[in-house]
């Protein structure tokens, strides 16, 4: 058995919305150049996990296409059809029971330019009510939550436009992310297109071609790889029913377990003293508040006063998202990795622009499902 | 040649006949003879609308089919601009409203399209009714959508 699990190497694409190369190249690339930059080969890492999803790839068992290019072949392999921090869970569990030592977590996705986003979410609903009835989907799911949770708080959409434009300056900052809108304003969020409103397309994640690679070890393997690993030392990981009816979209009970039993496991009494910053996927603008405070990093129905006096920001007492977030670049199945990757970045004070000083300890999460039906928490540590 | 992205376009194209399963088969044979159908849970007592047969937190089995109201409140909506059909994310000519309804008796909440004159009409609390197809085949379709009570 092994006793603690550390990510030891880390590397993402600079995302686009149309990816110069195909999906078998650009993970081929990924993963050489992070082997290259650790001074390794396939040689060193004893399983190897896939995020992915066959309808995101188009084909059925699709990692059939993927293994020569991560180095798999003849290897330990599998697959989760699911975010890449479910993967890295995967990965995790696997180090713990001492079968293995090393692992390679890869999620990525074309979500920018190969298939149409929504059409890949309709084959995640319920089949047989929710999909024939044509109302309920994650754009809508999500602005019932947004909803309610401006509604309840007054959280109004200039709020919900400050908070867009906070994490548009982020990812502006972020040099792998897709969406650069350096100069949108709180009026153009304000104006951009409805959707189903409170959510506007401003507020859409940007969906697009990407790739996101971590390695993980035991504490024993770790000095092979790096001097400064990033520990992962609490882990949480919830779902909810699939019917929206029966959920309470505010409290997202699901979440506020995964992450207490993260916390739990790391030892954190206090999340909003102990941890320094959080990186969260959120597909839309207004699932921060949200979530962030269903994991305890904010009062219940404080949104309004977080942004107002700019507590999330970089320079606040509790960033979210430094990294702009999935509102930077979304390729699907890779969004929560790159949550891992951009909070490991930050804890091993290599972030650059988007730095966020003294940072110790961060909170990953990543979702899957329409309005965060599955949640992911990780607290990680250097 | 670089700047030149060559593409196979691969459509996918595939209908299932899922088995809706025994207790929507219920719900659905409801509808036709415009009754709005749920599940009691033997353990929580809890009321789920549509029924299906697991209560999720007793993880039991539930049969006990119960009629519910079919004038509730109004509990949470969102103004729909657009439509998304087959993955295409199209506007709408007219804005209509999505929301979530709690019917009496039942503990879950429902989805429905709300009809009003306006869609600034419509408010969170608002006691609102279903309104039936003239005449229900037994689809989801029956129950058309809600309005003002
Ligand atoms: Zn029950």
């Amino acid at each position: 058995m092994n006793e603690r699990v550390a990510v030891v190497g880390y590397k993402q694409t600079k995302h686009t919305f149309d990816s110069p190369v195909a999906r078998e190249r650009m993970i081929y690339e990924l993963v050489k150049s992070l082997f290259k930059d650790l001074g390794i080969t396939r040689d060193d890492i004893d399983t190897f996990i896939f995020a992915s999803n066959d309808f995101t790839d188009g084909r059925t068992i699709s990692e059939v296409y993927t293994v020569p290019r991560i180095g798999s072949f003849m290897k330990d392999e599998t697959k989760v059809e699911a975010d890449g921090l479910s993967a890295a869970l995967y990965a995790y569990m696997r180090i713990l029971s001492g079968l293995y030592e090393t692992a390679l977590v890869i999620g990525f996705s074309m979500a920018g330019s190969e298939f149409r986003v929504p059409l890949t979410q309709a084959y995640s609903l319920d089949p047989v009510y929710e999909r024939p009835r044509g109302i309920i989907n994650y754009y809508s799911t999500s602005a019932l939550q947004a909803s309610a949770y401006m509604k309840k708080y007054k959280f109004t959409e200039e709020d919900l436009a400050r908070l867009t434009v906070k994490n548009l300056q982020n990812a502006n900052n972020n040099p792998y992310a897709a969406r650069k809108e350096p100069t949108a304003s709180v009026e153009d969020v304000l104006n951009s297109k409805p959707l189903y409103l409170p959510i506007r397309q401003a507020h859409v994640s940007a969906y697009a071609d990407g790739a996101c690679a971590v390695i993980l070890s035991s504490k024993k393997a770790a000095k092979k790889f790096t001097d400064k690993p990033v520990w992962i030392d609490g882990v949480g990981h919830f779902m909810d029913t699939y019917y929206i009816g029966d959920r309470d979209l505010l409290a997202m009970e699901h979440l506020s377990a995964a992450a207490k039993k993260a916390y739990k496991m790391a030892g954190i009494k206090n999340p909003k003293k102990e941890i320094d910053l959080a990186e969260l996927h959120t597909n839309f603008a207004s699932e921060e508040p949200v979530f962030a405070e269903a994991m305890g990093l904010f009062k219940p129905g404080s949104g309004k006063d977080v942004v107002k006096n700019g507590e999330s920001g970089i320079d606040g007492a509790m960033p979210v998202n430094p990294s702009g977030g999935p509102i930077g670049a979304n390729p699907i199945n890779a969004t929560g990795l790159i949550r891992l990757a951009e909070a490991s970045e930050q804890l091993r004070k290599e972030a650059g622009k988007n730095k966020v000083k003294g940072a110790k300890t961060a909170v990953v999460h990543a979702q899957d499902g329409p309005g965060a039906q599955l949640n992911t928490v990780f607290v990680v540590r250097r | 040649m670089p700047g030149h992205i060559v593409r196979a376009t691969v459509p996918i194209t595939f209908a299932y006949k899922n088995r809706v399963g025994h207790a929507l088969e219920q719900y659905i044979n409801g509808l036709k003879e415009k009754k709005i159908l749920g599940v009691k849970c033997p353990a929580c007592k809890k009321v789920y609308v549509p029924p299906r047969t697991v209560c999720s937190k007793c993880h039991k089995p539930i049969d006990q089919m119960v009629e519910v109201g079919q004038e509730g409140v109004l509990k949470n909506f969102t103004t729909a601009h657009v439509n998304i059909v087959n993955g295409e994310i199209t506007g709408v000519q007219q804005p209509y409203i999505i929301g979530l309804i709690k019917l009496p008796g039942a503990s879950s909440l429902i989805s429905g399209i709300i009809k009003t004159p306006s869609v600034h009409d419509v408010k969170t609390g608002m006691k609102v009714k279903a309104v039936w197809k003239e005449t229900t085949q037994g689809d989801y379709n029956d129950l058309a959508y809600f309005e003002p009570a």
